[in-house]
């Protein structure tokens, strides 16, 4: 009966099994709106208030490994978005690309440690000893590390299950129906969209 | 061989590379001295994230209930930041 351990709550009706799994992660994505949407609105409330502060801390920010980054999350969405669509037909190239996924999302985790730690280097960090005028700037900076400190915690996670559904999909233990792997993939999209909006915010201000 | 290859890869590759040049495009807009160039920038993010939720996502075949859901975050956001920004405004 449970071959498969992520055994879902409409075993045998397949439909409403994945009818229940795509309304469930996308009412999941809103409440993540939510999470994100706090800290999206704080930028842009104090962006309104002190916007010469933001325009000069904001070129501080490395566009090199940003604009990296971006590229590398949007090539590892490519990467699900087509494993997700194989997974019927070829099971293998399916995980295969799963595994991609999560190459990919270890790359920018590593890029991300790197551009922190020359961040850190130049004392970027709101606290004594940051180096920009006015202290307005220090909020930026502040609103930085938040951002993308808790969106590399998301990509962390999203790192975590995607290996679980590798390493799943290579035991033969997600059944032929499930909604794991699409389940999964959606969140990981969604991700990569919060980076799509926090890339421009952060990385592109005051460059002109 | 090359329809399978087509069927495997067709839109999600075209997609893939329509994001990758507006990538460029928000890059280079970035250094041009322009008005409104951060909405610009946001409304190019916007069209990335709509490519993303259409095509990667899925959205285009959800059913009508999951593309409830999907816009029923943004939505509330918009509304956030709206009313923040005419609060702030209006001071």
């Amino acid at each position: 009966m449970h071959d498969n351990p992520i055994s879902s709550p409409f075993e045998g009706d397949v439909r409403q099994h994945w009818a229940a799994a795509q309304l469930g992660i996308w009412l999941f994505l809103a409440t993540e709106v939510l999470f994100f949407g706090g800290l999206f609105t704080s930028y842009v409330a104090y962006r309104l208030l002190y916007s010469e502060a933001f325009t000069i801390a904001a070129r501080e920010t490395e566009l090199t490994y940003g604009t990296v980054n971006t590229a590398i999350l949007l090539t590892s969405s490519f990467a699900v978005a087509v494993a997700v669509k194989t997974e019927r037909s070829d099971r293998v190239l399916a995980r295969r690309l799963v595994l991609v996924t999560v190459l990919f999302g270890l790359a920018f985790l590593g890029v991300k440690g790197i551009e922190y730690s020359s961040d850190l280097d130049r004392n970027l960090a709101p606290g004594p000893g940051f180096p920009l005028e006015p202290a307005e700037t220090q909020i930026f900076w502040a609103l930085y590390w938040l951002m993308t400190g808790v969106h590399a915690l998301h990509v962390t996670v999203g790192i975590g299950v995607m290996t679980a559904v590798y390493l799943l999909m290579r035991a033969h233990r997600v059944a032929q129906n499930s909604a794991l792997l699409d389940v999964s993939a959606l969140y990981w999209h969604f991700v990569d969209v919060i980076w799509i909006f926090l890339y421009p915010m952060l990385y592109l201000v005051g460059r002109s | 061989m090359n329809s399978r290859w087509r069927e495997l890869l067709w839109p999600e590759a075209a997609v893939w590379l329509a994001l990758v040049v507006l990538l460029g495009t928000t890059l280079a807009a970035a250094f041009i001295p322009m008005r409104y160039g951060t909405a610009a920038n946001l409304g190019i993010a916007a069209v990335k994230a709509i490519l993303v939720a259409a095509f990667f996502m899925h959205l285009r075949r959800a059913s009508g209930l999951d593309r409830l859901a999907s816009i029923l975050g943004p939505f509330w956001l918009a509304l956030l930041i709206g009313l923040v920004v005419a609060d702030l405004l209006a001071r």
